[in-house]
């Protein structure tokens, strides 16, 4: 009896202490999206992209010389549930980086809980402005563009090719309004002579789009502003052509195969523009690199959201490599002010707001193309981050004590 | 639903405090966050318990409370920098017992199902106010709230570390759950127990039912807003889920698995849902379909809810007890007779 009772402790001491040292030998990213219920695929989406930005780390010799672990946490795009599961893992499991991009709601409430218990929080999807304006956190950092950066874009698009009567149409909550709210003050900065010739806020959820788009055609616009997503930006585009719209779209959200294969006709999406930090289309070498090699890893496209957050979750290694430690401390004072030269051109982690300053680039969809055999986006061309760029002193950030 | 004065109910009762009181000493970090919401929304279905099990008002809309109340206090301390916390938590709770008072106003002249459906409606209606007031709410972004310290004379409390903020919520919570336990035997409780068994009798014994039923929708209401307050500093951060149908269907759900015929019930309810949620978020996605086989099943086949098994258990022991007993008297008397 004596015996068993020692090889039990003896088996279990070793057991404790081998799983001290995996634990300690691994570098752990929690990724905070919906993984299950209505957004169950943009959150598999991101979660590929962090999932491969980790293959390529530990392919290479992982982190500091440590595997990196990804560790899946289903937000239910809930920030109550989020902050629940994260506070488990931040105690009980040691996680003190987190990495998600969907909701900005659960943006707010992780930013929240980073900066209680000094972990690091980074976004690559979440676009509300004050999660890096007003409510700006030192734990809480931000790779992709907001409302603000990608209004900004299509709004140089616009100016630039000197359309003279513009219409918006956006869903009627929080985002839509800063949306429209951000492209109108910059169009008519850039180019005072465009006339917006009409705002619709509509309801989130909207099934039938044709009195609006009458009302579109009505005001005789040139070209359609929407910063719409999910079913309500397909649906729009579904109903518009074959409405007898003519006007182009600028989309916020059209890079993306799956919505043009939701809006199944071809012809209703050639022509529209959109805007985004990242697109396989990108013409520089880095990006053919990247895409070619994801391809052959994973079988598919790095497309939209599986590339952001593969660029994002590598923005965030290289931080924790210039820290040289998993430190939160160290690596928040290596990421402010680094420079990462991606596929998406030169991304620079801003100091005094944790906001990513990066190029938007913007593309026409087109019929023909290497990638899909619907239409899709042709070549973007680059929007420099200094035009699309919120000034420090305007972002409304306090700073970090 | 019966008050009890023997000296064990006592001594359990001092017991549950003294565990409460010295629990950071005992649980840390994430365990004791999991009590601080337990106690959190221990306050929210026992406010629903006493519409629900108490008057016999099925209420879909109880979150339309509980979010204004977490509203109020995000927005309070947004606006009104150095606001001390706990006057942020009166007045938010305050605001919310008007709001519950006009609300009473408008529903409580109907009952039953008009009644249900009609919270349901109200609750649409607060959301869609929170999602479309965004300039205030934060609509679909949510709030962030930076909660002051709160200083007490010899104490500072920081509502930003986890034993502070336990022993704050301990602190004002559990003396009103206390407070909503003891107004159950009050002559308004009572009245309002009799209330939901036949109305028309004590109508005509002289009582302002409506008068009586609008009081506690408006207390409830109010309740569920202090909870609702607590809550968003708990998170720091408020959004629309705090307002939404969901929230109505958790306190829903964490009454009826507790029980609604006894005033331990949604407390019990609210610790094993939180539990529960917690562990089975952990193995499955697929969670609330769990959760929501389990409340069917309890709704069949246990209405009485957990405490109902448990009191069922209680009986059927003692039960147990007493047979041989009776057994061993039958024998006895059994006995005299031959004799």
């Amino acid at each position: 009896m004596k015996k068993l009772l020692t090889i039990c402790i003896a088996v279990m001491t070793v057991l404790m202490m081998t799983t001290g040292v995996m634990a300690e030998s691994t570098i752990k990213i929690a990724v905070v999206e919906p993984l299950s219920g209505n957004f169950k695929d943009i959150g598999d989406r991101y979660l590929e992209g962090v999932h491969y930005a980790a293959k390529v780390a530990n392919e290479n010799g992982g982190l500091l010389g440590k595997k990196v672990e990804i560790i899946p946490m289903d937000s239910e795009l809930k920030p109550a549930v989020a902050v629940r599961k994260a506070t488990k893992l931040i105690m009980k499991d040691g996680v003190n980086f987190f990495v998600g991009g969907t909701g900005s709601s659960v943006g707010g409430a992780m930013s929240v809980l980073a900066n209680k218990k000094n972990a690091i929080m980074l976004s690559y999807g979440m676009a509300a402005t004050s999660l890096t304006g007003e409510k700006c956190s030192r734990n809480f950092f931000r790779a992709c563009a907001t409302t603000d950066n990608q209004s900004y874009a299509l709004a140089h698009w616009v100016a630039d090719q000197k359309f003279k009567k513009v219409f918006c149409i956006a869903q009627d909550y929080s985002f839509g309004k800063q949306a429209v709210d951000a492209f109108v003050t910059k169009l008519k900065e850039l180019n005072p002579a465009a006339e917006i010739v009409g705002t619709v806020m509509h309801p989130v959820g909207t099934k039938d789009f044709a009195p609006y788009v009458s009302q579109i055609i009505a005001s005789g616009a040139e070209v359609v502003f929407t910063s719409n997503w999910g079913n309500d930006l397909t649906l729009l585009l579904k109903q518009a052509k074959p409405l007898g719209l003519k006007a182009q779209f600028a989309c916020y959200y059209l890079n993306d195969e799956n919505a043009i294969r939701v809006v199944a006709n071809d012809e209703a999406v050639i022509g529209s523009v959109t805007a985004e930090i990242y697109m396989v289309t990108i013409p520089t070498e880095a990006n053919k690199k990247f895409v070619e090699q994801f391809k052959k890893s994973e079988g598919r496209y790095p497309t939209w959201l599986r590339g952001k957050a593969y660029l994002a979750t590598t923005f965030l290694f290289k931080a924790i490599e210039k820290a040289g430690s998993t430190d939160v401390d160290k690596v928040i004072t290596a990421w402010e002010g680094l420079v990462y030269e991606g596929p998406a051109g030169k991304w620079t982690m801003r100091a005094c707001d944790h906001q990513t300053q990066m190029p938007i680039w913007i593309a026409e969809i087109i019929k023909n193309n290497p990638y899909f055999e619907h239409a899709y986006v042709a070549t973007p061309e680059e929007v420099a981050s200094e035009k699309v760029s919120v000034p420090c002193d305007k972002t409304g950030c306090p700073g970090f004590q | 639903m019966a008050r009890s004065h023997n000296p064990v109910s006592r001594f359990g009762l001092w017991a549950v405090f003294v565990i409460l009181a010295v629990l950071p000493l005992i649980l840390r970090g994430y365990q004791l966050r999991l009590v601080t919401e337990v106690i959190i929304f221990s306050l929210y279905a026992v406010s629903y318990n006493l519409l629900l099990g108490y008057a016999g008002l099925l209420s879909f809309g109880h979150a339309m409370f509980f979010g204004t109340g977490a509203f109020a206090v995000a927005i309070l301390l947004e606006h009104f920098a150095g606001l001390p916390l706990l006057l942020a938590v009166t007045l938010a709770t305050a605001f919310t017992t008007a709001t519950g008072f006009v609300v009473g106003c408008l529903l409580l002249r109907v009952k039953g199902t008009p009644f249900a459906l009609l919270t349901l409606a109200f609750n649409a209606l607060f959301y869609a106010i929170a999602v479309k007031w965004s300039s205030l709410t934060g609509g679909d972004d949510g709030l962030i709230i930076d909660p002051p310290q709160l200083d007490l004379w010899l104490l500072t409390l920081d509502p930003n570390k986890g034993p502070d903020f336990y022993y704050l919520s301990l602190a004002i919570l559990g003396p009103v759950i206390l407070f909503c336990w003891y107004f159950t035997y009050t002559a308004m409780g009572r009245t309002v127990l009799l209330m939901r068994e036949n109305e028309d009798r004590m109508r005509f014994l002289g009582y302002n039912t409506l008068l009586a039923r609008l009081s506690l929708f408006t207390l409830t209401a109010g309740l569920a807003g202090l909870a609702g307050s607590i809550y968003s500093l708990f998170f720091a951060f408020v959004s629309i889920d705090a307002i939404s149908i969901e929230t109505t269907t958790t306190v829903l759900l964490m009454t009826f698995i507790g029980g609604t015929g006894h005033f331990a019930g949604p407390i019990l309810g609210a610790g094993v849902f939180i539990y529960l949620q917690n562990f089975l978020s952990e193995l499955t996605e697929n969670w609330p379909l769990i959760m929501g086989v389990l409340f069917i099943l309890m709704v069949l086949f246990t209405p009485g809810g957990l405490v109902g098994i448990i009191k069922g258990a209680a009986q059927w022991t003692a039960s147990r007890r007493k047979t041989p007993d009776l057994r061993k008297g039958a024998k006895n008397r059994h006995a005299h007779s031959g004799s």
